[in-house]
């Protein structure tokens, strides 16, 4: 069941790098963020602990709720609903996500012992979600994306956290949470204020000075 | 015994076949708040069109009026070395489920000719369109089945299937024959049935030119290609088919299991039929471009072994 969780984040993954609208990358990160809740909950229940369980709601009420309505919120209000910028077409994005799967599987036989395959998936997972959230980064030239990459890099961190580690310490999860959510209330004027200054988010073109 | 048995499992699916063609209309038009043909149609359809006469081109050549034959007879051969209720069906004639892939290739190649055949525009178009299609679906459903190979350690349709727990690699397969099925029996995002506007057409423009029994052979040929496909999609995600020896009761329980479990399938087709809107042509790479990749993660996590 729990393998099956996994997959289906990697699957919402590979949905966010087939993406061709903002609103779409969104929707793919509360996808992900839903199945990351499911895995929270299903750790929780057979852990039987009522931190994991804190966790996993604050989990579904920020990543899940509120940070994919703030985000389109900042979409209508600048009005770029168009396309995501594509620096390299979703065929090949796809390509190279399932590329990142393949090596992150390789690593992790390598330095999980192979008694506990399931572990080896969760890493896997965990590897995978961290560099589509780099490819998302790096790849699409919207100022949005950017958020949102960061947001899909800090998911694979919990998951490599609550899988590898048995979960973070309480309290470095609530900090982090907490990060996260004044990381894109900031990001979101950021993007506000450079759609007023130079009237579009592409950040290829925000070399260019403007005085 | 169990040669009977399969002969009469054979019969029994190719008699069956347009009844899920009857069903997945009927339900898509309950859906819209409409009536509906009644859920026999097909069947009046091939017998109405049966005892039609038939109108040939004088331009066609023997291509044109061998091709539904090959498409009649390519669909059942494919019929007859998929899995469905008795067990041990592909086992006796010589065939994996590389061969049903490229039996259905032989049925597309002669209809795609025949398209060409009467110089019509429309057949070269749905021709061309068709061949643009499978050039995807083929390799995407290859991939898929390449995926269950490898977790089996054999190409024997009846190996693909594993009870118990769910297996990662038998979701996303799955997922990967979904829509490649969607577009192998011309359905919505792909191409559209019900329709006959020119600018959509893909199957229905290939098959313009036919009429009479012709076009009731290349009918019914299809409605055995989708019954084909459901099956061994049912197969992969619920193995059931019992030996034949197995009694009587253990027989008709996995015949009505298969029922069941077709019966569903073509439910969540008309399903999706009625909420998704058809696709841009060029748009079609992509769609495959998806179920490819998840063809291709379904043979890393049977690597996994997950």
């Amino acid at each position: 069941m729990e393998t099956l969780v996994i997959t289906a984040v990697i699957l919402c993954t590979y949905f966010m790098c087939a993406a061709r609208r903002i609103t779409t990358l969104v929707r793919g990160f509360a996808m992900q963020s839903f199945f990351l809740f499911a895995y929270a909950l299903l750790r929780a229940l057979t852990e039987n602990s009522v931190e994991l369980y804190v966790v996993a709601g604050l989990l579904f009420a920020l990543k899940v709720i509120a940070i994919p309505y703030s985000l389109d919120r900042i979409c209508v209000k600048i009005r770029v609903n168009d396309n995501l910028g594509l620096f390299m077409n979703t065929q090949l994005s796809l390509i190279l996500a399932l590329a990142f799967t393949y090596c992150s599987w390789i690593f992790s036989k390598m330095i999980v012992p192979v008694q506990d395959p399931g572990m080896a998936v969760a890493l896997t997972a965990s590897f995978t979600v961290v560099m589509a959230g780099l490819f998302i980064m790096v790849f699409r030239m919207k100022a949005v994306t950017q958020t949102v990459g960061l947001l899909v890099m800090e998911n694979g961190i919990f998951l490599l956290g609550s899988s590898i580690a048995g979960g973070l310490p309480f309290f470095v999860e609530i900090a982090v949470f907490m990060d996260v959510f004044v990381s894109v209330i900031i990001l979101n004027i950021f993007v506000y204020r450079i759609n007023k200054l130079f009237t579009h988010i592409d950040v290829a073109k925000l070399t260019r000075l403007k005085g | 015994m169990k040669i009977m048995m399969l002969v009469l499992q054979f019969l029994f699916l190719v008699l069956a076949a347009p009844l899920i063609c009857g069903i997945i209309a009927r339900v898509k038009n309950n859906l819209r708040m409409r009536k509906g043909a009644p859920v026999l149609q097909p069947y009046y359809n091939i017998v109405k069109l049966l005892s039609k006469d038939e109108v040939v081109s004088s331009t066609a050549s023997w291509v044109f009026r061998i091709a539904p034959a090959v498409v009649l007879s390519s669909s059942m051969a494919a019929l007859a070395l998929v899995p469905a209720v008795i067990a041990g069906n592909s086992a006796n004639l010589a065939g994996d489920l590389l061969a049903v892939l490229f039996i259905f290739a032989l049925g597309r190649f002669f209809l795609a000719l025949a398209g060409i055949d009467t110089g019509s525009a429309f057949g070269g178009m749905g021709s061309s369109r068709e061949m643009f299609i499978a050039s995807f679906a083929e390799p995407c459903a290859s991939l898929a089945i390449f995926s269950l190979f490898l977790r089996s350690g054999s190409t024997n349709p009846e190996m693909l299937g594993i009870p118990g727990p769910v297996q990662v690699s038998t979701v996303f397969a799955a997922l990967c024959l979904i829509m490649v099925i969607i577009a192998e029996t011309s359905r919505l995002p792909i191409d559209n049935q019900e329709t006959h506007l020119e600018l959509t057409m893909v199957h229905e423009a290939m098959v313009l030119e036919y009429s009479g029994s012709s076009l009731a052979f290349i009918e019914a040929g299809s409605y055995i290609k989708q019954i084909v496909w459901f099956g061994i999609l049912a197969h992969i995600v619920m193995p059931s088919a019992v030996s034949a020896s197995s009694g009587l009761v253990p027989v008709i329980g996995s015949a009505a299991l298969f029922g069941g479990k077709v019966l569903g399938l073509a439910v969540c087709v008309a399903f999706l039929e009625v909420f998704i809107a058809k696709m841009r042509l060029f748009r079609v790479q992509d769609y495959f471009g998806f179920a490819g990749i998840l063809g291709l993660f379904a043979v890393i996590s049977s690597l996994m072994g997950i």
